[in-house]
């Protein structure tokens, strides 16, 4: 395959051409050092960017990254021919749960496919994927015939790579971001490679890590509580997971169906995590005071419930006989599945027995397109049930992954998009029919306009699955400040994310022209939520922190999550080796020169008593930051005149309110004025404190005064968050 | 490219996506000498004081210096439009033509593109672009198109022809006469229309660098000025940088509107000292700094074809507003208006003849050093590029002509002299006339700073200066940049200079003709 594409390019007398604006180009080499093989240079002389044609494969990363659009690329993208592999559907389909979706089997096809790879040296794929995965690294390794060392790249950023590269909706992750598909054409087969590593190569288990004396609890054994333990395991801490439900895994265990990850895969991970010493107590519901119970009893707690309750269209109808949600089913289903008749059973219990159908088979009507519904959709086929998915959105912008949604109109299922249910109608209390709309939808992430105007489609239903999705329950949500985290980016974008050019072609077909970017400086935000505590010591995670998300998510934040609680290193209260040094961030706004030069003699005091002491300006501090810290110092100037207009600053202003929870953070404010500070600190004090932090002392200096009121203050906020800790230890006994 | 996965698995498991990244080295071949020559000295940056660089990093900074001339600007609509019909009287006239083009040429010779920082016309088209009057925003309004590619390759040429557009309907209304006041408020009106209707089309301010009628002019003119720019204090700094918020724009400042980087900048030619790059450098990396006179005609390594052909062209301009003052360019007028059946002043065929034949006698003069002074071969190289290819005729050619510019900006300066010592006193009575007051009786209205007679001796000297300028730069371009491809290396440098003189003594000369005729 790899010689394939090489005789593919070689032959090709359409090749692409690069055009440099040497009038625009100002020679900043964004496009030099970005450019996957080596076809830019600089023209030292002019100081301007240069092609060598016969290199350029047309990915077109150097019109993505070029600040002022002096590149244009024409022509052909030299991107090869993706791999693709058998999709076998069961014949009949009856009752048979069989993987459908096939893997690469051969080592000829893997390698054909990595050699697609471009190696980018600003991999878009890498921050198109939720957990970062090294994807050019692992491979390169591939490529190498070096699975160990794939795995060993794999292992840094996920514990799953067997279930992610299975359940992942790559289109609208790795591979949309893919240099190939921001290009227009097919990406790197990404989720191929990445199964192709995990299933030739046994995922090498957790290697617990010297004891760490630190012991945190896990509340779900989803995807992000086995992250969490997986990471804090091999970091050497004491992890206890607590499940309500009776066996591991959570959604991986009941809501994704055999057909698409096997049984013996998805029980991998806790399999090796119950190996490796991770304390699992399944059948154990914690509720808002077992949480309290356990930040007594643990040094941390991460919350990863997940979104299990089902969300329920509220439309006429809804609560006939016949009318049930996804996680009802596909529960029910699996058990059916598993026992000898029970499909009969199943279908004897719903009302859709085969006698009382005769030759013809019952129609479920499945509400939504999405992941969710076409594992309903495919399972109902399982069942022997016709079925039909409804979703308002148009098919150009499905959430659905492509390659689910074709092999679910393979197995016979009807997906109308497009389509929206006005109301279900019953005969005797139990569903008979479902009246639809036609809607209408001319951007992706814009919600569809529904034509009330035109009569409803009437569809003779027997069953009504609501498959719209989960959220997470309000009775966890309420004793989780904070939560929902929403997936949105605001603002300046990441500057590095920006340069990386995969938000400037937002809109891949490959990728249903979902805006991959934009989508990952969403889920960028909950990442950096996950690694912040809510509380203190009380870390949110999954599902239950950003609201219904996916599997990779989920354990990407549990890792995230657990690297937070391995850096902070909480402890209990009144546990004995409590706090020797901190880890102490003193930001601050300077305009003058005063309030840095505040901040630095207050960072040195601390420094002085052995401390970690960081000392930023704030616009360089962020959810990364805030999350190495345990002790925050805030300095500002004072803007206004003598007495009108006195405060902070708008920048510190918008800077504090948009501060990520704090989760009883101990923080020190000062400002630095020139003749009064009026309620500047006041101000500060009530906008950080909504954020969850403490404020533990404050001090307002006169500007160019004395070094010893910095020293004093510094001194006052240790003390501050030292009696914050005596009260948690009186608290706890 | 071969990955390291040793440096891979090395690094900081907790920034995962930093570890995938590897960025190539960027190139460094050939940086000392590239920019050695235009590299500000240290000791000259202006934002090393604290209260200027407090004053620069302000996002209202550049919104002060636009409105004022915004509020004169938009009073210049209005009272051209509905105020007296007296040009003299009328604040829209009497402050455009007597006062603002001869100030906004002093801006040019010593600071550069200090109008456009303040442009009232490209600043409210960027407001509205913006959505905002100083903050950072995010997203703009309008189309946000490229300009296109084929426009944008001849650079600076497309901004001289709306130049020599805007000066023929100057001319043919009368408008900076001054006219009918309401003409030059109808032209304000135009500009500004235009400015919009380019914002809101294409980004940043593609209208400043590729269309405004006087970017090519403040340009050249102003690269003799004082003012380097906004420029790298440290360019291993900029070429490391990863993220170039100066270009794309940062947290607290946009991308640099006017296509320039401050790490690869060596000449002030397109700085428009908006600041947003001093403001949006994270790294606090670049600063504004000073420079000799006429560092950015002589110094540059890049010489830019449609630099050399734009400075041509408005020397062919200006000649041609100094001739047409003329007793024979009357008659030569007169004569073409009435075998073309054209109504008046100025005829379009001797006004492009004029421009087109001096222009071209420049351009000559170059090709005849270049065919008798000339050695060797010249390799053609980047043909595909008007602004870079070069030839024989381009390498005497556009050296040549940025030796020009300060005779170029000197006569252009010279010529709004008049209008400004005799008539600048107008704006006094004139804003008095909005209040209702004030005559073309009044004192002031007459008062004149400097008789006819010392008028001249003014422009002459002004003219004088701007030779020995343009003569000590020639001489020192033609040493090296003249001399690498000629035969007789103080030859090349003579006879440039002689260039440089001839044209100097014939704006002198024409100044005196003028002041005769008139």
């Amino acid at each position: 395959m790899a010689i394939t594409l090489i005789e593919a390019q070689a032959s090709s007398t359409d090749r692409p051409e690069v055009h440099v604006l040497v009038d625009r180009c100002a020679g900043c080499q964004e496009c030099v050092v970005r450019c996957p093989v080596e076809a830019l240079d600089m023209d030292t002389e002019r100081w301007v960017a240069v092609a060598d044609e016969k290199l350029c494969v047309g990915c077109r990363q150097c019109e993505r990254t070029c600040p002022f659009s002096a590149i244009v690329v024409t022509g052909p993208v030299l991107a090869g021919l993706r791999t693709t592999t058998a999709v076998v559907h069961p014949e009949p389909l009856l009752a048979d749960v069989t993987e459908v979706r096939r893997g690469i089997t051969t080592w000829e096809q893997a390698l054909a496919e990595a050699a697609r790879c471009l190696n980018c040296p600003d991999p878009t794929c890498v921050r198109g994927c939720p957990a970062h995965n090294d994807i050019p690294g692992f491979i390169s390794a591939l490529a190498k015939g070096d699975l160990p060392k794939a795995h060993e790249v794999l292992a840094r950023t996920s514990v799953l790579p067997d279930i992610c590269s299975r359940v992942c909706n790559q289109s609208a992750q790795c591979e949309g971001s893919c240099s190939w598909s921001l290009a227009g054409e097919a990406p790197v087969a990404i989720g191929l490679l990445e199964r192709f590593i995990a299933d030739s190569y046994a995922v090498p288990p957790p290697v617990r890590g010297e004891d760490a004396d630190l012991s945190v609890a896990i509340v779900g054994a989803g995807p992000g509580g086995i992250g969490a333990a997986w990471a804090l395991t091999e970091a050497g801490a004491a992890v206890t997971v607590y499940e309500k439900d009776p066996s591991p895994a959570g959604l991986l265990g009941w809501g994704i169906p055999d057909f698409t990850l096997p049984e013996q895969v998805a029980n991998r991970p806790w399999r090796q995590l119950q190996e490796a010493g991770v304390e699992l107590r399944c059948g154990v519901e914690v509720d808002a005071s077992g949480l309290e119970h356990l930040l007594a009893e643990h040094d941390a707690v991460v919350v990863a419930t997940g979104a299990s309750v089902p969300v329920r269209l509220p439309i006429p109808g809804a609560d006939l006989e016949g009318v049930t949600d996804a996680t009802t089913f596909l529960k029910t289903a699996r058990a059916a599945f598993s026992e000898e008749g029970g499909v009969e059973e199943w279908r004897g219990r719903n009302g859709l027995a085969a006698e009382a159908f005769g030759e013809e088979r019952p129609h479920v009507l499945v509400l939504g397109a999405g992941n969710t519904a076409m594992d309903v959709a495919r399972t109902a086929r399982r069942l022997g049930l016709d079925a039909t998915c409804v979703d308002w959105l148009d098919e150009r912008f499905s959430l659905a992954r492509p390659d689910e949604l074709e092999e679910a109109r393979q197995e016979g299922v009807r997906v109308r998009f497009s389509r929206t249910v006005k109301a279900i109608e019953g005969e005797g209390g139990r569903v008979a029919k479902a009246l639809l709309l036609t809607t209408s939808q001319e951007e992706a992430g814009r919600p569809p306009k529904v034509l009330e105007a035109e009569p409803p489609e009437a569809v003779a239903v027997d069953l009504v699955v609501m498959a719209m999705g989960y959220r997470a329950d309000p009775a966890v949500a309420a004793a989780l400040p904070g939560t929902p985290v929403r997936r949105e980016s605001h603002g300046v974008p990441d500057r590095e994310w920006s340069a990386s050019g995969l938000l400037a072609n937002p809109a891949s077909a490959f990728s249903f022209h979902n805006p991959v970017g934009k989508l990952a400086l969403g889920r960028e935000v909950g990442l950096q939520a996950a690694a912040l505590p809510v509380r203190e010591r009380l870390f949110v995670i999954g599902d239950a922190l950003v609201g219904p998300a996916t599997v990779v998510e989920a354990m990407a934040q549990g890792k995230r999550a657990a690297a937070a609680i391995m850096a902070a290193r909480p402890l209990r209260p009144g546990h004995p080796s409590r706090r020797g040094s901190r880890r102490v961030l003193v930001c601050f706004a300077s305009e003058g020169g005063h309030t840095e030069r505040t901040a630095r003699t207050a960072a040195d005091e601390l420094s002085r008593k052995g401390h970690h002491v960081q000392v930023l300006p704030i616009d360089k501090v962020g959810p990364k930051e805030l999350a190495a810290a345990d002790l925050l110092l805030v300095g500002t100037w004072v803007k206004g005149f003598v007495v009108a207009k006195v405060g902070p600053p708008p920048e510190v202003q918008a800077w504090l309110e948009a501060l990520p929870r704090l989760g009883g953070l101990p923080v020190g404010l000062f400002c630095s004025y020139g003749v009064n500070p009026r309620s500047t600190l006041a101000r500060m004090a009530a906008v950080i404190e909504r954020q969850g932090a403490k404020v533990v002392a404050t001090a307002a200096l006169r500007q160019g005064g004395g070094r010893l009121d910095a020293i004093d203050f510094s001194r006052r906020v240790l003390a501050g968050a030292r009696e914050i800790e005596s009260a948690e230890v009186a608290a706890a006994v | 490219m071969a990955t390291n996965l040793e440096d891979r698995t090395r690094a900081n498991p907790a920034d995962p996506v930093s570890v995938a990244v590897h960025l190539r080295p960027p190139k460094r071949a050939g940086l000392e000498e590239r920019f050695a020559a235009t590299d500000p000295e240290p000791g000259l940056e202006l934002t090393k004081n604290p209260r200027v660089a407090r004053l620069l990093r302000d996002r209202k900074f550049q919104f002060l210096l636009i409105l004022p001339n915004q509020i004169i600007f938009w009073t210049v609509i209005f009272v051209g439009v509905l105020g007296t019909a007296v040009p003299g009287l009328n604040f829209g006239a009497a402050i455009t033509w007597y006062v603002w083009f001869c100030l906004v040429f002093v801006m040019m010779v010593v600071v550069g593109r200090a109008w456009c920082a303040m442009c009232p016309f490209g600043g409210f088209a960027e407001w509205i672009q913006r959505r905002t009057l100083f903050r950072r925003t995010q997203k703009a309004l309008g189309l946000g198109l490229k300009f296109p590619e084929p426009l944008a390759r001849i650079g600076f040429l497309i901004p001289v022809g709306s130049f020599l557009l805007l000066t023929w309907i100057e001319e043919f209304f009368n408008i900076a006469g001054p006219g009918n006041p309401a003409d030059t408020a109808w032209m304000v009106v135009g500009i500004v229309s235009s400015a919009l209707l380019f914002f809101l089309v294409f980004e940043r301010r593609t209208f400043c660098r590729y269309i405004c009628p006087l970017t090519t002019l403040i340009g050249t003119v102003g690269s003799m000025g004082s003012v380097a720019g906004f420029r790298t204090k440290d360019r291993e700094v900029c070429l490391a940088c990863k993220t170039k918020d100066c270009m794309r724009g940062g947290e607290n400042g946009f991308g640099c509107p006017w296509y320039t980087w401050p790490g690869s900048a060596d000449s002030n030619l397109s700085c428009g000292l908006c600041t947003e790059c001093y403001k949006s450098c994270p790294e606090g990396n670049v600063g504004l700094f000073l420079q000799r006179p006429l560092t950015s005609v002589v110094a540059p390594r890049r010489r830019r074809a449609d630099v050399a052909w734009g400075v041509a062209m408005l020397w062919g301009l200006v000649v041609y507003q100094q001739f047409n003052a003329t007793n024979v360019f009357a008659a030569m007028d007169g004569w073409l208006n009435k075998h073309l059946y054209f109504p008046h002043y100025p005829n379009p065929v001797d006004y492009l003849a004029v421009i087109a034949a001096v222009t071209l006698a420049t351009a000559g003069i170059a090709w005849l050093l270049g065919k008798t002074l000339g050695r060797g071969e010249i390799a053609v190289t980047h043909p595909e590029s008007f602004v870079d290819r070069t030839s024989r005729f381009r390498a005497f050619f556009v050296p040549m002509a940025y030796g020009l510019i300060p005779v170029v900006g000197a006569d252009y300066f010279a010529r709004q002299l008049p209008k400004f010592f005799k008539h600048s006193a107008r704006v006094v009575p004139a804003v008095a006339h909005i209040a209702g007051f004030s005559s073309n009786h009044s004192p002031i209205y007459d008062f004149h700073i400097l008789s006819n007679g010392w008028i001249v001796v003014v422009q002459v000297a002004i003219i004088v200066v701007g030779t020995a300028a343009a003569a000590w730069a020639t001489w020192r371009i033609a040493g090296r940049e003249l001399v690498p491809v000629s035969r007789n290396a103080l030859g090349i440098r003579l006879a440039t200079l002689g260039v440089v003189l001839s044209c100097g003594a014939a704006a002198s000369v024409l100044y005196v003709l003028m002041h005769a005729a008139s």
